[in-house]
């Protein structure tokens, strides 16, 4: 567990116009979004989980699939994503209603988002974005690429100008980081064999014998 | 013009910096050249620096001067301290008197770049045989890739004559079509659900979309195709407008649809080709032991280990670790052959993809992407950023475009 002072006070240097009552929600709603991504590590995924809030309220919530789906691209915000485009749609929403709502949206999300995330939150044009832990190896929010920043590619038009979004990251970056620890630490079951320490003989053994259910 | 395949190269071909690597030279008479270069080559060979020429030629107040590379020179050591000893002999016997110079350290990707680094030292530029630029399919492999683009550029227009951006994922060493698709950013096109559930069906059988070795079940792609490709209104093809969906249409995004979307801003056709190679891998590989929740045994599916045969033929292909490119596939049990995500396979898309489509190929562990036409507004993959140059990340595919004739 964390010290709750501490973080509230590492959330205003980062953040440092927040009032304190906007301090606790979005500490509230990075919880909800811990919450996903415990879910996640329960169904042996990598546990990164994210609640898209709109007005106060979660009206989506997120966990990644990627194991599952077999499916590499199914991260906790295209999960998130998908149910408010189904749901939007179902409404009978259009095209503009459609990146009305989502202008409106923020994303909590346990990691900092891919390069391929952060670009589907930019051409969503979602509002803002907070993460917790930053994502040395992909991060699209600066770390590897700053797709937040909505990078102008030198074209007037509306449709190739990129959408920027507000990004504050570190936010119980902590617990985010130690339930990915102790993912890696139990192994990804569905990594490749090369990247995998499995000693041979354990597996010979494993592929005679029946599984218990 | 016949169709072309171009490596596109991690970096930016016009790289400010040249790298460069020290070696040691010396001016030498004209005559002796051949003896010397000859000598040299035994006892020194440039390895490494292949690409170099071991002689350069300058013209100094109307003579002509010849100078010859002795040796490679470490960074940090004094003139003579690095060379061989046969060499220093050499240079004692024919009163050397060696100096410090530069050669560029790759072989040169392009023109351009070879230009650049035959101003430090000559070196010697082939198209065809540089290690980046892997135009060395074979023939036959040549001929399978346009054929795959091909198919690709069957799915590129919509029943109503719209242009869309479309994908196709293979499996090159199966010779078969793994997915498809097309933007579904705007709107679904009925097409698409018969093209997958059509390779989908094919699957069972493995023949119908199975065109290896030259076999010509593509016949059937109208050979004039191309021809209509070029002008058209290219305002759909996500990639290149990933924010066009909202700009005010006529359409007003309301369509029917049986799926979950009629419309999505990030279906994009490598996403969504991608989504269907999920499915038919899901489908055809199912794990049982996955919905029950418990875990893979060591990242295999089990699910096939009561039928002795099979188990057996796991353990085998476990046990080569991977399976060796002459072994037939077609003779493997299909429980061997499921792959991880899409490792070995080629994606083939008529747009450069964007930065989102780009990455969602390397998630996915593409092997290599063909594309047709550069994507000058968004492209991730030579035109706005080079993710494949991209050291950080932890899986890296070779890029390639395919110059498309025009006629």
């Amino acid at each position: 567990m964390y010290t709750f002072s501490y973080l509230i006070l590492r959330t205003f240097q980062i953040s440092g116009t927040k009032t304190m009552s906007d301090t606790a929600s979005i500490l509230s709603f990075m919880e909800l979004a811990l919450k996903q991504a415990k879910l996640a590590l329960d169904r042996l995924e990598v546990p990164v989980g994210c609640v898209i809030v709109e007005k106060g309220m979660v009206i989506a919530s997120g966990s990644n699939r990627t194991s599952e789906t077999r499916n590499a691209t199914r991260h906790a915000e295209m999960e998130a994503i998908d149910i408010l485009m189904e749901q939007w749609q179902m409404e009978g929403l259009n095209f503009e209603q459609v990146a009305q709502r989502f202008s409106t949206c923020d994303l909590y999300v346990t990691c900092e988002p891919c390069i391929m995330c952060a670009a589907a939150l930019s051409i969503i044009g979602i509002r803002e974005v907070y993460y917790g832990c930053a994502n040395d190896k992909f991060g699209g929010c600066g770390s590897i690429l700053p797709l937040h920043e909505g990078a102008s590619l030198g074209f007037s038009s509306t449709s190739s100008k990129a959408r920027a979004f507000k990004c504050t990251g570190g936010i119980l970056s902590a617990e985010a980081v130690a339930l990915l620890r102790s993912f890696y630490e139990q192994g990804n079951p569905n990594a490749p064999k090369p990247h995998r320490q499995v000693r041979a003989s354990q597996f010979q053994l494993g592929i005679g014998s029946s599984v218990d259910h | 013009m016949p169709w072309q395949i171009v490596h596109v190269p991690d970096k930016p071909p016009s790289s400010p910096e040249l790298s460069t690597v020290d070696v040691l030279a010396s001016v030498i008479e004209p005559k002796l050249a051949n003896t010397l270069v000859r000598k040299l080559n035994q006892i020194c060979p440039l390895e490494n620096l292949r690409h170099v020429k071991r002689v350069q030629k300058r013209s100094v107040e109307g003579k002509v001067e010849l100078s010859v590379i002795l040796c490679r020179q470490n960074e940090h050591e004094s003139l003579c301290a690095g060379m061989p000893n046969d060499v220093l002999q050499l240079a004692s016997t024919y009163q050397l008197s060696p100096y410090k110079t530069k050669v560029a350290k790759y072989a040169a990707l392009s023109k351009e770049e070879w230009k650049e680094q035959s101003k430090l030292w000559p070196t010697s530029y082939h198209p065809s045989t540089i290690p980046y630029e892997v135009t060395g399919f074979a023939e036959e492999e040549s001929q399978l890739i346009v054929k795959y683009m091909k198919f690709a550029m069957r799915l590129m227009t919509t029943p109503n004559g719209k242009v869309v951006n479309a994908a196709v994922i293979v499996d090159p060493l199966g010779g078969k079509i793994i997915a498809s698709g097309n933007d579904q950013t705007l709107f679904r096109l009925p097409t698409n659900e018969t093209i997958s559930n059509c390779i989908n069906g094919s699957e069972q059988s493995a023949t119908t979309f199975s065109f290896q070795h030259g076999g010509d079940s593509l016949g059937n792609i109208p050979e004039d195709s191309k021809s209509k490709l070029l002008p058209c209104d290219f305002s759909r093809v996500s990639c290149m407008y990933p924010w066009r969906w909202t700009e005010p249409r006529s359409d007003n995004g309301k369509e029917k649809c049986d799926g979950n979307f009629s419309w999505h801003p990030l279906r994009h056709a490598t996403l969504v080709s991608i989504e269907n190679a999920a499915a038919r891998d899901r489908q055809l590989f199912p794990c049982l032991e996955y919905q029950n929740n418990l875990p893979l045994r060591n990242g295999v599916c089990d699910c096939s280990e009561n039928n002795p045969i099979k188990r057996q033929k796991i353990q085998l292909s476990e046990n080569a670790g991977v399976i060796s490119e002459d072994a037939s596939p077609e003779n493997l049990p299909s429980e061997v052959l499921r792959p991880y995500l899409c490792t070995g396979f080629d994606i083939y898309i008529l747009w450069e993809p964007c930065v989102m489509c780009a990455m969602a190929l390397v998630h996915q562990r593409i092997r290599r992407i063909f594309y047709a036409f550069p994507n000058p507004i968004a492209g991730a993959l030579g035109s706005v950023y080079n993710l494949q140059g991209e050291k950080s990340l932890n899986h890296h595919y070779s890029v390639f475009r395919i110059q498309i004739p025009e006629e």
